[in-house]
């Protein structure tokens, strides 16, 4: 194995109450489903340590509450993220309308070095439901528009695609973490500005 | 520890030593409100040479006016005031003195010192014990030494710790030899009590500083000496390298070009531990209504649920009234009234919503959001417990009509998650709608805060748990602020939804029936989540924990918390803070407590019963006893509640 000190990436899910972030989050890390998850009060994270190119990553995933007037306190996990999942359900319209905000609400409060080139991964979930009312067009047009965002269709109740998208987001996630490396590798001392600083000690500190 | 100058004093009356930082713990005859505050105990020589022990409020010590404007005023304690007495007497004055408790020493038959010297008690009848002090400082040995100069006491064979008063001392050179045993100074004693006590009026800072400076001197050397000469035994031993420690712990020293700069952080007195009660039980409760069905002695039940809860087969009955449903004071009649009232005022709100057409609701969207978002939080509430469980479960359909209903009830609030959460356990124990509604109608009023739009209320419960933490568990408050975390949103979902995700169904319904009281104070829910990290606080020291483990930790801590033991814990918090000398207004306003400044002079301690309606404080009509249960001083409002106690 490679002599490269651990990485632990830290990936925020957002979107309106009632997608599935717990639910994908859920099936992504435990494997498991149910539909008796309650609604996030505050905020929880789980880890799981994934292989991305012969790497060993730890995955630390954020999930928060979805009502909108809960974000206020939220932001707080904001900080030093790798990654931000955007989740909306593909058969209530309104949770994608919602995307666009969640996206501009993330950056201003995560306050990213690079906002353009931040990743962030889409997922349209419930795809096991029969009722969809938003197409899979209309959600990739809108990802495409915004600089190409990666859009993946899932069900977490079914595992379909969950996996998928997770390796996509940790691979995402690295590049942007190797990124920060590179921009990070003056000693301490030297600080371009104060959000660099966030990030690297969040990821050294964490023993989970 | 003072003996204070006799000068200012009426001639008739002398005080021979007095002992500050004492608390009145209980006090038989005596209403509660003037227990747990704060005074000074005394010996007192009365004008026909009869002694006795006399316990003040310290209401009645004073900042002299003409010394007020220097840094460091000269506290003048009773003497000025008692002259002031003989001229005009306030009010306040009048009451705080009526509250001074006396015992006079040849009536004494015995005393005791427990818990490690922090406590005293005085009986002067076989087989009660009249008084009860706390010594915060836990110096109660310093004044057994100083009774016994005016007493000749035994120790009894079975309790090493509790005395006997065989005859009263007459000697009268107690003072000198009460200093001459002291052995403070090396030089003359007489010269340098007077030096001492000219130089504390003309140069007080300078004086107390000299003062203190010797005292350390004896704290550390003299214990060596102690050690070395007589034979202490193992548990005295004991006691005094941890008392060596706690100071070494509280005491840093910090030096800077020349100077020791000396800082003791002030410790906050001993936790006591409240055992809790029994649940308020049905033959109580039924013997608490007048025959038509009225509740008279209110503040009386709200103690006992306080200190025990309800027992769950008339939790359905007792709900309705802390949760405002039912007043206190209504008869049967008015309660069938109230609920036909209520019924029909639930049925024409829910009828409001439930006649939205179809088509009406396709072009609301507001409404079909709201709707939709109850849906889903309904069919994720509590779905593991049997009530809630299973497809097509009736009872899901009763939550969401109360939640819609509510939303009509309070437009402006409409659904806030976390609202079902709240809802659940009062749905599944009162069964029925319409109470249901009401009782969470009641239940939202006392948190509506929690649901701002804008989360001031959650912000504010926050700063507010911080600043608690910070002045009652320091060091861990110091670990957060260490770690990114004293915002303590780790708290955020305690908080919301007053712990219902920590505990089981029986636990939640425990905790609120006795936060639902308002009692011992305001935010005692605050308290409780200071009880708990309290518990927790090594943990998330010692492991270093970050950011992200406390809040993992916290998080995890779900369902392995003991309800009773955090119920206690955080009561003897909020006597500790309450008790602690330098007890801040910030906290007191938190916790509902007059500040320094605005303190009623009457009555300081009288935040532990909510003001009476009109204004007067009705219990002092009533009999109220101090009687001891469960090993627990307790004072209670009338003897009907005491019988049905007991």
């Amino acid at each position: 194995m490679s002599s490269r000190k651990k990485v632990l990436l830290k990936v925020i899910i957002l979107g309106d109450s009632g997608v599935g972030k717990t639910s994908l989050m859920n099936q992504f890390v435990n494997k498991k489903f149910s539909n008796q998850y309650k609604a996030t009060i505050g905020a929880d994270f789980l880890t799981k340590e994934v292989i991305v190119d012969d790497r060993i990553v730890t995955m630390q995933i954020w999930d928060t509450a979805g009502q909108e007037r809960f974000q206020s306190l939220g932001v707080a996990f904001y900080r030093g993220a790798d990654c931000c999942v955007l989740v909306f359900d593909v058969t209530a319209p309104n949770t994608f309308k919602s995307l666009e905000s969640w996206r501009d609400e993330f950056l201003i409060q995560a306050s990213p070095r690079d906002p353009d080139n931040f990743p962030f991964v889409i997922l349209g979930n419930k795809v096991d439901l029969d009722n969809r009312a938003v197409s899979a067009k209309r959600a990739q047009q809108w990802c495409q528009s915004k600089n190409d965002i990666p859009y993946f269709e899932t069900s977490a109740k079914e595992a379909v695609n969950v996996e998928l998208a997770f390796q996509t987001i940790a691979r995402n996630a690295l590049a942007q973490e190797t990124e920060a490396e590179l921009y990070n590798e003056f000693p301490d001392q030297i600080k371009l500005n104060a959000n660099d600083n966030n990030r690297n000690r969040d990821g050294d500190n964490c023993a989970c | 520890m003072s003996c204070s100058s006799t000068e200012d004093l009426p001639e008739q009356y002398k005080e021979l030593f007095t002992q500050d930082g004492v608390l009145l713990k209980a006090c038989i005859g005596r209403p509660i409100s003037d227990l747990n505050s704060i005074g000074m105990l005394c010996i007192v020589q009365n004008p026909d040479s009869t002694k006795c022990i006399e316990w003040r409020p310290n209401d009645l010590i004073t900042i002299d006016s003409d010394t007020q404007d220097q840094e460091w005023a000269v506290v003048n304690t009773i003497g000025r005031r008692q002259r002031t007495l003989s001229g005009n007497m306030t009010s306040d004055y009048a009451a705080a003195r009526a509250r001074i408790v006396k015992i006079p020493l040849d009536e004494l038959k015995t005393f005791k010192v427990a818990r490690n010297s922090q406590q005293m008690q005085f009986s002067t009848k076989p087989g009660i014990w009249q008084n009860t002090f706390y010594f915060q400082h836990g110096n109660a040995e310093v004044f057994v030494s100083q009774l016994k100069n005016h007493l000749k006491t035994a120790k009894t064979r079975h309790d090493r710790n509790t005395y006997v008063v065989v005859e009263p001392n007459t000697e009268s050179q107690v003072l000198n030899r009460s200093f001459a045993e002291l052995d403070i100074f090396t030089e003359n004693t007489t010269d340098v009590v007077w030096g001492l006590v000219s130089n504390f009026k003309q140069r007080p800072y300078e004086t107390t500083m000299e003062a203190f400076s010797k005292l350390t001197d004896i704290v550390y050397y003299g214990n060596e000496g102690l050690n070395g000469q007589r034979d202490v035994s193992d548990e005295v031993a004991d006691l005094l390298t941890k008392s060596m420690s706690a100071l070494e712990d509280s005491t840093s020293v910090t030096k800077t070009e020349g100077y020791e700069v000396i800082s003791v952080k002030p410790t906050l007195p001993p936790r006591p531990c409240i055992p809790r009660g029994t649940p308020l039980s049905t033959e109580k409760w039924e013997g608490l209504q007048d025959t038509d069905g009225r509740i008279l002695e209110v503040e009386g039940v709200k103690q006992l649920i306080f200190r025990g809860g309800v027992a769950h087969s008339i939790r359905h009955s007792v709900w309705k009234y802390l949760l405002d449903y039912y007043p206190w004071n209504a008869t049967h009649a008015d309660i069938r009234k109230i609920q036909k009232k209520k019924t029909e005022e639930y049925f024409s709100m829910k009828l409001q919503w439930r006649s939205i057409t179809e088509k009406q609701e396709s072009r609301f969207s507001e409404y079909r959001e709201r709707k939709s978002l109850v849906e889903k939080d309904v069919n994720r509430t509590d779905r593991t417990h049997p009530f809630f469980a299973g497809d097509n479960n009736p009872n899901l359909m009763v939550l969401q009509d109360i939640l819609m209903t509510y939303a009509m009830y309070n437009f402006d609030l409409g659904y806030v998650q976390g609202m079902s959460d709240i809802l659940a356990p009062l749905l599944l124990l009162l069964g029925n709608e319409v109470d249901s509604f009401w009782c969470f109608a009641g239940f939202m009023e006392k948190i509506l805060s929690n649901f701002d739009i804008d989360q001031a209320g959650m912000k504010q419960q926050l700063l507010n748990l911080q600043q608690l933490l910070t002045f009652a568990v320091p060091d861990l408050a110091k670990h957060l602020a260490t770690k990114d975390s004293e915002n303590m949103y780790f708290c955020f979902r305690w908080l919301l939804v007053w712990f219902k995700r920590e505990f089981s169904f029986s636990d939640i319904m425990r905790l609120w029936e006795v936060l639902w009281t308002g009692l011992p104070c305001a935010n005692f829910h605050l308290l409780i989540c200071v009880a708990i990290l309290d518990a927790e606080k090594d943990v998330l020291i010692s492991g270093d924990y970050g950011f992200t483990e406390i809040l993992k930790h916290v998080n995890d801590l779900s369902m392995c918390l003991d309800i009773d033991k955090i119920l206690s814990t955080a009561e003897g918090i909020y006597h500790q803070l309450i008790s602690a000398p330098h007890l801040s207004d910030q906290i007191r306003i938190i916790l509902g407590i007059p500040t320094a400044s605005n303190k009623n002079p009457e009555d300081p301690s009288d935040t532990d019963i909510p003001e009476q309606e009109n204004g007067k404080p009705e219990s002092r009509e009533m009999e109220e006893v101090t009687l001891e249960y469960n090993g627990l001083q307790i004072s209670v409002v009338t003897k009907t509640v005491w019988a049905l106690l007991a």
